[in-house]
């Protein structure tokens, strides 16, 4: 990252390389609302405000090799107080994309190679996987109320269909419960599939717009085979 | 010469200062007025000295056009009134609703018993200047009269029999020459701003601040009306703004709002003033060498603050990045004032209807055709000075139009 105390002559960059970045990084006024209202900004001196500076600029490498969009959550708050409209959560995902993927950090570049080499995040087997729904499934039926309830895996023709973050089959397998428990007491006719079953598209936060489209295609290729018409998508 | 009428619509700073320019060329003038006092919103503008030296904020310049306009004898004031409707076949002519005054002018002495005796809070207003005959009016959404008959104690205990509750409103016709839409802007209403503007006690617009100073010389908490430690102000609050479509810079915020800064310094020197902002907006010759001495005694923040949180004890919390090093701070005060900006006026619609003219882009109304002419800030933002003289400028094109000559820039 730039530190304040390098100078840069202003003359020698050219202001209009990021022009074709569909963003209104142009009209920032500079107020630094979105720096003000980020939760993330401080963090190892992330400002949002200096980076869409930057931008405007034309400092393209600098963005791409800096740590800073990385650091943001993409929650959105900036751009929601943005008094010019200016996209920064989009512009964010865009200085991502334009990353070399190898150097995509760690947990997000290994997860989604895994995704798209094996389905899920976790490379987690089918029968792993089937093992676990089932085993948290008899779990639920312990429970006084919920007496004989299974969790219907590649049901055709069901109502919905639900994909599964894959946190759920992982360390937190008691959240799986809940949205469990909501389906039965509704009688919702619901299932899931043992395979492409992962909800969460790391594509989305790593600007990767090709996995993402590879990842919701398993999905409606799910849905077409067990001609399921409503999908739950809680990610 | 003499016989010449024009139509005023608005008593604010544009509106006095033109027909005090038009009623010495000896034009007569019909001033309307919507609500029941003159000034608009200038007039509860306080004087910004320091030390005794002019800080030319033209406060005092309202409250001298309402003094010339309101003795002069070439202008009539019509208060509480507004156009029905108008038409034009060579003169114009309008039909003027005015509400009930309540309190007979004629007879009112000023005396302020009424506000005294009324067991209603805010059923009496006060004007801001002793200018303004009768300096009191009867505020029908609050008084008791008006709700159900209960309480008659202000006419009954006027001693000069000026209060009758049971006044109606009345019809004018008024015969002109040119007509003048003088009739300002709206501050902007800050309420959707994360500040917490209308739910925190302790959050008020730099209009609240001007008013606070003027009646009584100090700034307090609104919460506790104690004197505050620490005071934010957060600049270009609907100013500047895309979203709003707003792009303008209201002009006036930033020397209003550094002027008061440096008034409550000198008067409360124990106050601490951060101000948050964008750029700071130059007002005058005088600017660099004001701008210098703020800068010693108020934080200057280049950055416009994020969230406002009320604390337990109606402190606030506000949340903005330091521009330094690039951290957010949070940071504790007891009172914020906001900036608010310069917005076209409601009544625009109005006008752009019955004078079938349409308001620009940004939604300010500006002509100077077929004798309907507009002055001041309903043309978009302006400073009290420039105020008066554009009103200065366009009383002559009326009085230039008015004598059949050719209007030329």
């Amino acid at each position: 990252m730039i530190s304040s105390s390098e100078i840069i002559d202003m003359d020698q960059l050219d202001h209009t390389r990021c022009r074709n970045w569909p963003f209104l990084q142009d009209f920032c006024v500079t107020c630094g609302m979105c720096a003000s209202s980020c939760p993330a900004s401080g963090i190892d001196g992330f400002d949002p405000r200096m980076l869409v500076r930057m931008v405007s600029l034309g400092l393209a490498e600098e963005v791409i090799d800096a740590r800073w969009p990385w650091i943001c959550t993409m929650c959105g708050k900036c751009e929601n107080v943005c008094p010019m409209q200016i996209d920064i959560a989009d512009l964010i995902r865009k200085i991502r994309s334009k990353r070399e993927r190898e150097k995509v950090p760690g947990i997000l570049h290994k997860g989604l190679v895994a995704a798209l080499e094996t389905g899920n995040n976790l490379r987690l087997p089918k029968d792993d996987f089937i093992f676990i729904i089932e085993d948290v499934a008899e779990e639920v039926a312990e429970e006084p109320g919920f007496e004989g309830f299974k969790a219907p895996i590649d049901k055709k023709g069901a109502n919905i269909l639900t994909t599964i973050h894959n946190k759920l089959v992982n360390t937190h397998t008691e959240d799986l419960k809940h949205w469990w428990k909501i389906f039965h007491a509704a009688k919702e006719d619901w299932t899931v599939t043992s395979e492409n079953w992962e909800g969460t598209s790391w594509g989305y936060f790593t600007g990767d717009d090709d996995a993402m489209k590879i990842m919701a295609g398993r999905i409606v290729e799910q849905m077409e085979k067990l001609e399921v018409k409503t999908l739950l998508w809680p990610e | 010469m003499g016989d010449k009428n024009v139509l005023v619509i608005g008593g604010g700073t544009a509106g006095l200062s033109a027909a005090v320019e038009l009623a010495n060329l000896g034009v007569h003038v019909e001033l309307i007025e919507k609500s029941k006092f003159l000034g608009g919103h200038a007039i509860g503008y306080t004087c910004k000295a320091i030390e005794n030296t002019c800080v030319k904020c033209g406060a005092c310049m309202v409250e001298e056009k309402l003094q010339s306009a309101v003795f002069h004898p070439n202008i009539n004031v019509l208060a509480a009134s507004q156009v029905q409707n108008i038409s034009q076949n060579n003169r114009f002519s309008a039909n003027i609703r005015q509400e009930s005054l309540v309190i007979d002018p004629e007879k009112c002495t000023n005396c302020g018993l009424c506000l005294n005796r009324c067991p209603m809070e805010g059923a009496i207003l006060q004007g801001f200047s002793k200018n303004n005959h009768p300096f009191y009016a009867v505020n029908i959404k609050k008084c008791l009269y008006f709700k159900d008959r209960s309480c008659t104690i202000c006419r009954d205990e006027c001693p000069e029999t000026a209060i009758d509750l049971d006044k109606k409103a009345s019809e004018h016709t008024i015969e002109a020459d040119a007509v003048l839409i003088a009739i300002g802007f709206q501050p902007f209403n800050p309420k959707d701003k994360p500040y917490g503007y209308g739910r925190f006690n302790n959050v008020v617009t730099g209009l609240d601040l001007e008013r606070m100073l003027k009646q009584s010389g100090r700034v307090k908490k609104p919460s506790d009306n104690k004197l505050p430690q620490k005071i934010a102000f957060i600049q270009c609050v609907g100013s500047r703004d895309a979203k709003l479509n707003h792009l303008w810079c209201s002009k006036v915020c930033c020397g209003s709002a550094l002027r008061m800064a440096r008034l409550i310094k000198e008067r409360q020197p124990k106050t601490e003033i951060a101000f948050f902002y964008m750029d700071v907006q130059t007002f005058g010759k005088d600017f660099e060498p004001f701008y210098r001495e703020a800068q010693k005694d108020i934080r200057m923040i280049r950055a416009i603050p994020g969230d406002i949180y009320e604390m337990d004890d109606r402190r606030l919390k506000i949340n903005f990045v330091n521009n330094s090093t690039h951290e957010t701070k949070e940071e504790i005060v007891d009172l914020v004032v906001l900036s608010v900006g310069i917005t076209p006026v409601e009544d625009i619609g109005t006008m752009s209807r019955i004078f079938k003219i349409g308001p620009d882009e940004s939604g300010f109304l500006r002509t100077d055709h077929n004798g309907v002419f507009t002055a001041g800030t309903v043309q978009g933002p302006m400073s009290i000075p420039e105020t008066i003289a554009n009103s200065g400028s366009v009383a002559w094109k009326i009085k230039k139009y008015i004598d059949g000559l050719t209007i030329d820039d």
